[in-house]
């Protein structure tokens, strides 16, 4: 039994060592693209002064905030403070083992893939709560509050437009659901799901215009204001992995995931065209966050009760009716 | 257990304790190398520089996120329901999938149209209190 395990076990180590490592690099490459981008849609060079072009500033800045002072308010629940930010990081590695990366890579197919997904990041709103309350600040509190009545009310909607695609391939698992895409990609066939699915992703993410919880000019900085050093890094981390997490499930449902053009590259082209893809999306909506202005937080929530979720429950019905119909 | 499900688990629980490593290794390190400098004001709760005025645990809030959450919970359980329906969708013969399907999400529905002819979607007017 445990002879038979063994390369498993080694395969199993060297995947989690190399998803951590992407979690960090990822966060680099984010943070790196959203400053110059934000810089250069406001009309200002941006990053210009470590290395060229400033690539190296995330590399110091990384190094800058695990020098510094870790402050944990006198008033705070201690123990939830520090266990926060761990919370909020451990379950983003999670997801990675079902994101299929290419038509082999794959770390793990789970057959519940999707769900598994769903579940991994619907834990995100318990640490922004944890995080909010412990910090015992009126600002973070609030953020909590408000972050948590917005990522529940907009889960539903994602999840209504994620069940139009499981309705019309019958497979939770990811690999299945790029296998039936083979001759259409499902953005075309479900538009309105693709439209809901990220609009909620943007609102889950927490980012503008839905960025309420931690709308600078009310609350400071939301749930993490009382947050300083590698605490505050873990929670940036721990987002900009969300982010990539919610750009993969949108490109493996609705975009073909690693399908495409065949590049002259083999069996690397399907990476490559996955990496594009979720790239291009997380692009497009660091766009949107430095395009459109904040929303009023009941013109948010009411926004996802109006319309989104109307919207999703009747495109459920239709996609219901025509995959028997057809 | 079968022994694809156990080796579905162990991936589960080896990348938990890796992503627990990853989250407590930074934090460990910045322990070792933070500075340890406190003034008079270090350890207090930050409100803009001011001194902070009472505590944040008794605040209250609108009533409004308490509706919202109670809408939510009523929502989100039933379609959970749904996507077990839509995983064998396609083992149910004819157009009594379909039927069924859309009875389910009619009377789901309801849950929206009640809220909203309740009012739980327009927020009331603060009054100023002169």
């Amino acid at each position: 039994m445990m002879e038979s395990l063994m390369p498993e076990l080694i395969r199993m180590v060297v995947a989690a060592v190399l998803v951590v490592a992407f979690v960090f690099l990822n966060a680099m490459i984010m943070g790196y693209l959203e400053r110059k981008l934000s810089a250069h849609i406001q009309r200002r060079p941006g990053l210009m002064e470590v290395g060229p072009h400033g690539i190296l500033q995330l590399l110091i800045d990384g190094l800058k905030l695990i020098g510094k002072q870790l402050v944990i308010p006198e008033k705070s629940d201690h123990f939830l403070f520090r266990l926060a930010p761990v919370l909020s990081f451990a379950p983003v590695v999670l997801p990675f083992i079902v994101i299929p990366f290419s038509r082999k890579l794959v770390i793990r197919d789970l057959d519940v893939g999707l769900i598994f997904i769903l579940a991994i990041s619907s834990l995100n709103v318990l640490t922004i709560l944890v995080a909010g309350w412990s910090s015992n600040n009126k600002y973070s509190l609030f953020g909590a509050v408000r972050s948590v009545a917005q990522n529940i009310s907009y889960e539903i909607p994602m999840l209504l437009s994620l069940l139009a695609v499981v309705l019309m391939t019958g497979t939770f698992s990811l690999q299945g659901i790029v296998a039936a895409q083979g001759k259409i990609w499902f953005f075309l066939i479900q538009p309105i799901a693709f439209i809901t699915y990220i609009i909620a992703g943007v609102a889950e993410t927490n980012r503008a215009p839905f960025d309420l919880p931690e709308a600078e000019s009310e609350l400071t900085a939301g749930y993490h204001t009382e947050y300083s050093g590698m605490g505050f890094s873990l929670f940036m981390l721990a987002e900009y992995a969300n982010m990539f997490i919610v750009c993969s499930i949108a490109t493996t449902l609705f975009l073909g995931g690693w399908r495409g053009i065949p590049l002259p590259f083999g069996d690397y082209s399907g990476i490559i065209w996955f990496f594009l893809k979720v790239y291009g999306l997380m692009v497009f909506l660091v766009w949107i966050r430095w395009t459109y202005p904040r929303t009023r937080f009941d013109q948010l929530m009411n926004f996802c009760w109006k319309y989104l979720i109307p919207f999703a429950l009747v495109n459920v019905l239709v996609t219901a009716v025509l995959v028997k119909v057809l | 257990m079968s022994e694809t499900s156990m080796v579905d688990f162990t991936y589960v629980i080896l990348f938990l304790i890796g992503g627990l490593l990853a989250a407590i290794g930074p934090f460990v390190i910045s322990n070792l190398l933070r500075p340890r400098v406190f003034n008079r004001k270090t350890m207090d709760t930050y409100e803009c520089g001011m001194d902070p005025f009472g505590s944040a645990w008794d605040i209250r809030f609108g009533v409004s996120y308490y509706l919202y959450a109670l809408i939510f919970l009523a929502f989100d359980v039933d379609i959970l329901y749904l996507f077990p329906v839509a995983a064998a969708y396609d083992r149910v013969a004819g157009i009594r999938g379909a039927v069924e399907f859309i009875i389910f999400v009619l009377i789901l529905s309801l849950a929206v149209v009640y809220a909203w002819a309740k009012g739980v979607f327009t927020w009331p007017k603060k009054k100023i209190l002169s």
